[in-house]
Order: C-alpha cells, then sequence, then structure tokens
C-alpha cells in the first residue's frame, strides 16, 4: 500500500497583491507582477498552492553621500550609484524583476532634497526603466509625510507599493496611496500583535487589504535571522490559518539588512579567515535572502547584483513541482 | 517635644501637632481626610492647601504651576516648624462623603443563592439563652458558675461550657440581680461554648453580629439580627488609609517606610470601621456590647493590616503571605467596638493576591455548585476572578491597577459626588455629561472612564490604540503631559479648571483593561475551554453596580458573550460575609471552599503578558473574539 502523504489543509489563502500597471491598467509599466496568495506555507507545493513567484526588487538610493561600502559600490559602480535613472538601467539588467527607490536624500542630513524634488526622482526612474516600482520614504518621519504625499501625486496611476507605514504615523501615507491608486507598505517591529493592529488601522481608514504588504522587519544572518524567521512562520501560519489581518505578502529588505554587518563588508585583510569578501558579500546577502524566502516573503529588496542572481536561481529552483 | 497649633479653615478647627509634622499629619489628626493618593510621597498632587497665617516648610512637589501660582502649597510635603499656622483644606483637595455600595437587594440576593440551604440557630456563632438556675441553699450548695455550666450543658447540648473572665467577674451579682434567672450570650464553636455575657433576668433583644467588607478602598459594614439572620441595617465609608496610598503596595511600602507605619496604618482602618460601627449602633439604638461576633472579609493584604500582621513579604518574591487562614481573635485585642469579648472572624485568602474578599464572593455565587462553568469577576484595583464549577475551581489576580477606581488618571476619583459617569459626544465634538449627585463636575469615574474609552473611540477621538486623532476641535489640545480632550470647560465645573482626559490616561485604561481580559483568556486556556463553554459570568466589586455592559464589551474588557449571561452581583465581599456570619457550617464551608480554588501565578511565564500585550488595543488585536462589534 502506498505511504499517504499528511496534508494540512489550511482555511484561506494569503491575499494577492499586484504591482505596477501596465498601459491597458492605467500605468506605463511594461508589465505587472503578482506576489503572494500562497495556500499553505512557502514552496510545499504538494499540500497546496504557490501561485506566484517570489520576485527581488534591487534598490536604488538617492543618497547623495551614499555611505554604502566601495566593495558594494564598486559592484555597481560609481557614476551608476550617482544617477537613480542610470542605476535604475542597472538593475534591469542585473535581473531585477522591480525597483525599490529608497528616497534617503529626503532627510536634511541626506541632501534635503525638496518633496518635488523626490517626486521627480521617482519619475526620472520610472522614466528610465518599464519596471515595477517600489518607494520608501527616508525614515525621517517629519519629512517623509508630505515626500510621499508629492511621489504619491506624481506617479498616480502607475500601481506603486508605498513604504513605511508604521504604527506611530501611517494616516498621512494610507491617504496618499488611497488617493492615487498605490499599494502600502506596512512595517512592525518583528511583532506579531503590533503588525495585526497596525493592518487593522490601516483597514480602518477604507484601504483595501489586498493593498497592503507587511515589513516585518527582518534582520539578517548572524543577527537574529531565526527569531525573524520564527515570526513570520507565525504570521503565516496565523494567516493560513483565518486570520485575515495577517493575510499579506510579505517585503523584506534584505540589502539594508545584510550589508550593516562587517561579515558581509569586512575586508578579506582584516578579516583572512572569513574568506574572500568579494564572494562573502554578495553570499551574505543571498543566504539572508534565502532564510527570508523560507519565512514566506514574497519581495525581496536587495542590492548586490551577485546576490540577486544567486537568489533567483533558487527561488527558479524552490518553485519548480 | 514642642507641640505647634495648626487652625484649619474653612472650619476654623484648631488642633495640635508635634513640631516637624506635616499638614498631611494635622489634617489627620484633625479627622479630615486629604486625598493623597501617593501616600504623601508628594507625587500625586492632590493634597493641595493654602496657608493663610505662618509659615511653613516645604510643601513642594508634583504640582501645576497654575496652581502653585495661586498660592497651594503640598501638605503631604509642608512641615510645621515656626510656630503656629492657619491653612485652608480646600474641598477640592479633601475626599468628600463616598459613594459606597449599599444596594438593598442584599435580602434578595441572599434568597436566590443558597443560605435557606442551612439551618441558621443550630449553626450559629452566637447564641443567648435564658438560663433559670435552682437557687442554692446550705444543703445545695454548689457554686455560681458550676450551677450555671450545669443548666447550658442542658440546652446548649455540649459538655464543654466556659465562661470569659470578665462575665466570671459579674456573674455572682448578675445572677442573684436576676434572682437566678438570667440571659447568657454564648460564642459557639462545634466543642464548646463560652459565656462572655450575663444579663440579669429574661432579656429580649437578640444577639447582633456584623457583616464587614474592607476593601482597599472603601469599607462597609452591615449590622445583623443572628437570631432571625436579617439584616437591619448598612453603612459605608472610604478606608481612611486610602491617605496611606491608593492600591496595596503602597500601603505595605507605608508601613515599611515610616516610623510605626504598621501600627499606623492598622489604627486607621479600626477607626474607619470603630465609625461605621458607631453610626449602625446610634441609629439602631444598640450598644456595642449587643454585638457579639463580627465576620470580616478583605483582600489579603487588608486582613494584614487589620490585624496588624507584617505584610512586608506579601511584595517580595515569591509572595507569600503571613497569613491566610487567620484564628479567631477577641474584638478587645484589636479594639474594635463590639463586646470587648466578641468574636473576630476573618474569611481565609487563598494567596497573596487572592483573598478573602474573593473567597466570600466565591460562596455567594455558588459557583462551586455548578454543573456548567461560571467566571466569576471582582473588578477592583487587583482584579481577581474564579472560573470553574463543581469539579474544579481556578482563581487568579491579574493587577489591573486602580485606573477603574480613579487612580492614575489625571482627573480620575471615585464615584463620588460631581463625578462624571457618562459622557455624550456629538459630531462636532461637544460633550455632554451625567455626574454623581447631579452636581457640577470634578473628575471622572470608573465607570465614567470605560464609558468615556468608548464614546472617544466611536466619536473618533482616539483610535483602537487608544492615541488621539488630528480632529478639528479646540477641546483637543497639547497639554503639560502630551495631548489631552477637555471633557468640561473650567467655568462649568466644580474645581475651576478644565476638566480633561489625557492621552496617558487612555493609556492606563488600555492597561487596565487589557490586564483584566489576559487573566480571563489566560484561565479559559489554562482549563483548556472555550468562551463558549461559559454559562454565566458574575461580576462583583462595589463598582460592579455601575459597570456599563455594552461599554465594557465595545473596550474589550469584558468577553464579547450576550448579555442575559452577565449578572452583576455588586458587593459580593460583604453579602458573603453575612452569609457565614449566619452559620459555622456555611462558614466552614467557605474555609473548604477557600482551599478547593487553585491559585494560578500569572507573573510566571510569558502567556499572560503575550495575551495583555494582544488586549492593548480597542477593543482587541484578535478582532475575532468581538464577532458582535464587526460591521
Amino acid at each position: 500500500m502506498a505511504v499517504q502523504i499528511l496534508k494540512e489543509k489550511y482555511a484561506q489563502p494569503v491575499r494577492a497583491f499586484k504591482l505596477g500597471n501596465t498601459a491597458e491598467e492605467g500605468g506605463t509599466r511594461g508589465y505587472s507582477l503578482t506576489v503572494g496568495g500562497e495556500g499553505t506555507l512557502p514552496f510545499q507545493h504538494y499540500e497546496g498552492e504557490n501561485p506566484n513567484k517570489p520576485i527581488v526588487a534591487m534598490e536604488v538610493n538617492s543618497n547623495k553621500q551614499l555611505d554604502w561600502k566601495d566593495t558594494l559600490v564598486d559592484a555597481i559602480g560609481k557614476d551608476v550609484v550617482a544617477d537613480p535613472a542610470k542605476w535604475a538601467q542597472f538593475n534591469k539588467e542585473a535581473g531585477a524583476d522591480a525597483i525599490y527607490l529608497k528616497l534617503d536624500s529626503a532627510d536634511p542630513d541626506k541632501g534635503g532634497d525638496s518633496p518635488e524634488a523626490c517626486a521627480q526622482i521617482a519619475k526620472d526612474v520610472l522614466a528610465a526603466v518599464d519596471l515595477p516600482l517600489i518607494v520608501a520614504g527616508s525614515g525621517n518621519a517629519t519629512v517623509d509625510e508630505e515626500v510621499l504625499m508629492a511621489v504619491a501625486e506624481a506617479t498616480k496611476g502607475e500601481g506603486l507599493l508605498l513604504g513605511f507605514a508604521e504604527t506611530e504615523h501611517y494616516k498621512a501615507l494610507v491617504a496618499a496611496c488611497l488617493g492615487n491608486g498605490h499599494g502600502i507598505i506596512a512595517r512592525s517591529p518583528l511583532d506579531i500583535n503590533i503588525c495585526k493592529q497596525l493592518n487593522i488601522l490601516i483597514g480602518e481608514m477604507n484601504m483595501p487589504m489586498e493593498r497592503i504588504v507587511i515589513d516585518p522587519l527582518v534582520s539578517s544572518v548572524g543577527y537574529g535571522i531565526e527569531y525573524a524567521y520564527s515570526i513570520m512562520e507565525r504570521g503565516r501560519i496565523g494567516a493560513l490559518t483565518g486570520d485575515k489581518t495577517l493575510a499579506m505578502p510579505l517585503i523584506a529588505t534584505v540589502g539594508f539588512e545584510a550589508w550593516r554587518q562587517k561579515e558581509a563588508w569586512g575586508t578579506t585583510e582584516e578579516y583572512a579567515e572569513w574568506g574572500e569578501q568579494s564572494q562573502r558579500g554578495p553570499a551574505w546577502e543571498a543566504t539572508t535572502a534565502a532564510a527570508c524566502l523560507q519565512g514566506g516573503v514574497d519581495i525581496l529588496c536587495m542590492r548586490h547584483p551577485d546576490a540577486v542572481k544567486t537568489i533567483k536561481h533558487q527561488i527558479d529552483a524552490l518553485m519548480t513541482k | 517635644m514642642d507641640k505647634l497649633q495648626v487652625t484649619i479653615m474653612p472650619e476654623g478647627l484648631s488642633v495640635e501637632v508635634e513640631k516637624g509634622s506635616t499638614l498631611l499629619d494635622a489634617a489627620n489628626a484633625a479627622g479630615i481626610t486629604l486625598k493623597s493618593s501617593c501616600g504623601g510621597q508628594g507625587t500625586c498632587g492632590r493634597c493641595a492647601v493654602k496657608v493663610l497665617e505662618g509659615t511653613v516648610n516645604g510643601g513642594d512637589g508634583n504640582m501645576s504651576k497654575a496652581k502653585r501660582a495661586e498660592g497651594y502649597i503640598l501638605a503631604c510635603t509642608a512641615k510645621v516648624e515656626d510656630g503656629p499656622v492657619t491653612v485652608e483644606f480646600p474641598e477640592s483637595s479633601r475626599l468628600s462623603e463616598h459613594q459606597v455600595l449599599l444596594d438593598d437587594s442584599l435580602d434578595e440576593i441572599i434568597k436566590e443563592s443558597q443560605v435557606d440551604d442551612f439551618e441558621h440557630s443550630d449553626e450559629a456563632f452566637v447564641k443567648k439563652v435564658q438560663v433559670t438556675m435552682s437557687e442554692p441553699n446550705l444543703m445545695e450548695n454548689v457554686d455560681d458558675l458550676s450551677r450555671l455550666s450545669a443548666e447550658l450543658k442542658g440546652i446548649l447540648g455540649t459538655e464543654n461550657i466556659t465562661i470569659s473572665y470578665n462575665a466570671l467577674k459579674t456573674l455572682p451579682a448578675k445572677v442573684r440581680e436576676g434572682n437566678w434567672q438570667v440571659t447568657v450570650t454564648c460564642l459557639i464553636t462545634d466543642e464548646s461554648a463560652e459565656v462572655i455575657r450575663v444579663e440579669p433576668g429574661y432579656v429580649d433583644t437578640p444577639p447582633y453580629g456584623i457583616a464587614l467588607d474592607i476593601g482597599t478602598t472603601t469599607v462597609v459594614a452591615a449590622l445583623v439580627d443572628l437570631a432571625t439572620g436579617k439584616k437591619l441595617r448598612q453603612a459605608g465609608t472610604f478606608n481612611r488609609q486610602a491617605g496611606m496610598g491608593d492600591d496595596v503596595i503602597s500601603r505595605i511600602v507605608y508601613t515599611e517606610e515610616e516610623k510605626d507605619g504598621l501600627k499606623e496604618i492598622q489604627d486607621v482602618v479600626i477607626e474607619t470601621i470603630n465609625d461605621l460601627l458607631e453610626e449602625l449602633y446610634a441609629k439602631e439604638n444598640i450598644g456595642a456590647e449587643d454585638v457579639s461576633a463580627m465576620m470580616v472579609a478583605a483582600n489579603t493584604t487588608m486582613i494584614h493590616l487589620f490585624l496588624g500582621v507584617e505584610p512586608m513579604y506579601i511584595r517580595r518574591e515569591p509572595y507569600i503571605p503571613g497569613v491566610c487562614d487567620a484564628p479567631i481573635i477577641k474584638a478587645k485585642e484589636l479594639g474594635l467596638h463590639i463586646h470587648e469579648d466578641g468574636s473576630v472572624i476573618c474569611f481565609p485568602s487563598v494567596a497573596s493576591y487572592v483573598g478573602g474578599d474573593i473567597v466570600s464572593g466565591a460562596l455567594l455565587t455558588g459557583i462551586e455548585k455548578q454543573d456548567e462553568f461560571w467566571l466569576f469577576l471582582d473588578i477592583g484595583t487587583n482584579g481577581e476572578m474564579v472560573l470553574g464549577n463543581s469539579d474544579l475551581l481556578m482563581c487568579c489576580a491579574c493587577s489591573a491597577g486602580p485606573a477603574f477606581e480613579g487612580g492614575g488618571i489625571a482627573f480620575g476619583m471615585r464615584a463620588m459626588d460631581g463625578a462624571i459617569e457618562k459622557i455624550v459626544i456629538d459630531d462636532e465634538f461637544n460633550v455632554s455629561y451625567a455626574t454623581v449627585g447631579n452636581a457640577a463636575p470634578v473628575g471622572i469615574c470608573g465607570s465614567g472612564l470605560i464609558d468615556c474609552l468608548s464614546t472617544l473611540r466611536t466619536a473618533g477621538v482616539i483610535n483602537r490604540q487608544g492615541k488621539m486623532q488630528d480632529i478639528s476641535s479646540d477641546r483637543m489640545r497639547e497639554g503639560d503631559e502630551g495631548p489631552e480632550f477637555v471633557l468640561v470647560y473650567a467655568d462649568e465645573t466644580g474645581i475651576g479648571k478644565d476638566i480633561v482626559i489625557t492621552e496617558a490616561d487612555i493609556e492606563n485604561l488600555i492597561r487596565a483593561k487589557a490586564a483584566v481580559f489576559a487573566g480571563i483568556r489566560i484561565m479559559l486556556s489554562k482549563m483548556e475551554l472555550p468562551l463558549e463553554a461559559v454559562s454565566k459570568i458574575l461580576i462583583g466589586g462595589g463598582f460592579g453596580n455601575y459597570l456599563n455592559l455594552n461599554d465594557s464589551i465595545r473596550i474589550g474588557l469584558l468577553p464579547d458573550l450576550p448579555a442575559e449571561l452577565y449578572s452583576f452581583i455588586g458587593n459580593s465581599s460583604l453579602k458573603g460575609a453575612y452569609m457565614a456570619l449566619l452559620s459555622r457550617s456555611v462558614f466552614k464551608h467557605s474555609v473548604e471552599l477557600g482551599q478547593s480554588m487553585t491559585y494560578l501565578e500569572l507573573s510566571d511565564g510569558n502567556e499572560f503578558y503575550d495575551e495583555y500585550v494582544q488586549a492593548m488595543f480597542l477593543p482587541h488585536t484578535d478582532m475575532s473574539l468581538f464577532p458582535s462589534l464587526e460591521d
């Protein structure tokens, strides 16, 4: 008698989110991407549907005094990182599914770009490549509200994903996304309860739940990724077993997290026993991304072209039934 | 030691205090209780007074600039050191006559419960019997006591008769005065009877007893006719220990930090009780010597303070009380105004934070006799609860904090005259309100705060996290401690300043309600019971009677169950004490009841914290727990 494989029956699938609008959909993107929609834990194809492939959004940072380590900048090109449009094109060629534009230059300490200037950067990126776009503010709450409002208005109809909404300030961003047809990233610090609460608060402003993507604020390999994984897993199981306030796709800023760590950027000379930095750095980022994929992350925001190449290869393998 | 005179206005009352005493001490000496949530630490700012003549040292502490500019100082930190002073204690700084739960449905509730199952007369703690003795002569020359004992053995059916020293002293005179007919008051136990009073002749007055509830906030006493089991009269007041801290922990701290603190705090509660007793006696025209037994229900800390037992280990890990099941104590040992040899019987506690008041309440509910699961909640400072049925009882204390009683809230107050108990907010954020006694508003009481939370949320003044929202109203403004919303403008109040609710207040309330709800969830989860398995929820505590059920569910304080499952049973502690006072077997049963309750320590493990965090949302992070609130 054949072995009977036990299958978990879940109450509901994760919601699917559509990123980017094509011409027919009222935008100018070459294609749109749908993420999420999982009916089971990540890549458990025998048990349920994993209808959409996780995607990689490569970062373009508007910071005029970019503080990225040389090793990372060199992999992209000094002249490339100075020009968001060029950088977007570079990312497209490096295999990015989407662009993750981080508007650090809005911060007075990192350039102090006005809301209008920031909106122009977003438009430049949209003009340079036809990939779907994700835009995040500088992290400086006092300027981000207006910056993201300006970006949302200037890119109306393109179906962007904008972030970050946090419990302390989410209202302005929700309003901006709602009025201009964008999705929103709801960020909570590795806390299921705050995550749920924020989603409820955003939902109460009449934002459809299908337009919310959760950022659980992951960490890097070696810096508590296990905890991040367990929170993501717990949230995903909650979603699948019927919790509507958790049933959203996940986004993770993998590149930011991995490249903060000296294990990624520490030079070969200084840390000889760790091996060759030019391989170690991308590996650190790709490994962090791989852990996130297992936790159920649908959108990986990444930096190094080699790491992207590696992880895309792995995604393809994982998606093969 | 130098004595200095303090004259208190507007009464014109003069008291003498030792040099270096605070004005708060002077107030206590004059029998005036000032508000003092912090117990005289200078942090709550409630005891603001004005010096009219003379000078004092100090008086600093937490007080608004405006108040300071008007010349107010804090009584608790102001010391009398340089000669006589005259001070004004304004109405707003005094505890006014307290509205204490004194419902008349007591007999009705007792009737509903099982008190009738017990034969009072055979099980009474006290009996008053009329005895006729044979007159002695030269042939029959047995002593007076033996003569009385012989008769009592026959009447009471017990071999073991003793007599109190005081009764003995006057026995020869009393029996002869009554011409060998006397009325004898006896304290009865299963094994013996003790004569504590001998009255000459046949006296018809019944033996009396007192049922007493010593709450952290309020003290209520009921005078009971022990012959008929009838409650004659009830009186309540605030616990004067309130001047030494709002909650049990700050009271314990007081006993540790003040010289003779324990003695002092015990004296204060005994005084509070004695004043209540005198009030009852005057109205019923009886004397202290007519009352022979007192049944006391109180939380574990209150019992320690009442008996003068060292309480400090209650607040230290592993939280062990000095005594759970206290022995019966003679009234004279405590200085209580009942018969000096009368019995003072305390309800047994379960643990440091589940006390005799909960055992007493559980007794009243009859939870231990049910086939179905019942939940008994006492929503006070400690937030105790009991869940179970005839097979199993579990209890816990979730330390909700004093928010529902007005503690830790900018304009929080107990349910006294002028306390806002209900608000209505219209579309333009205009606020209308109702107050206790229809007096000009002076603050907000517990039920008002629950109503406030629910109404502010519905009106969109706060969001589900309790954060103040950007609304177009002048009532929303930035205060000294963050955003605040004006409920009543100064000109309509009884205190001459705006009554506001702050974002910090809201947070305190949400914490309190989250603690209660989390406690309920943990108990259910420990018993592996779904909420639907609970067939009745009984809500007790002085606060229980005013609670609005819809508001309480809307803010997520109480579980989303149909209204018909809820019963408000008022001061369950007092009512249980009343039941036990009437019958030794009921009391014995309640001792067993207390022992049969399994205490669940919530501070052990992460589970409580996890539930607590989830409940810090209006109504709850898991909205599916509140299906009736979904749009």
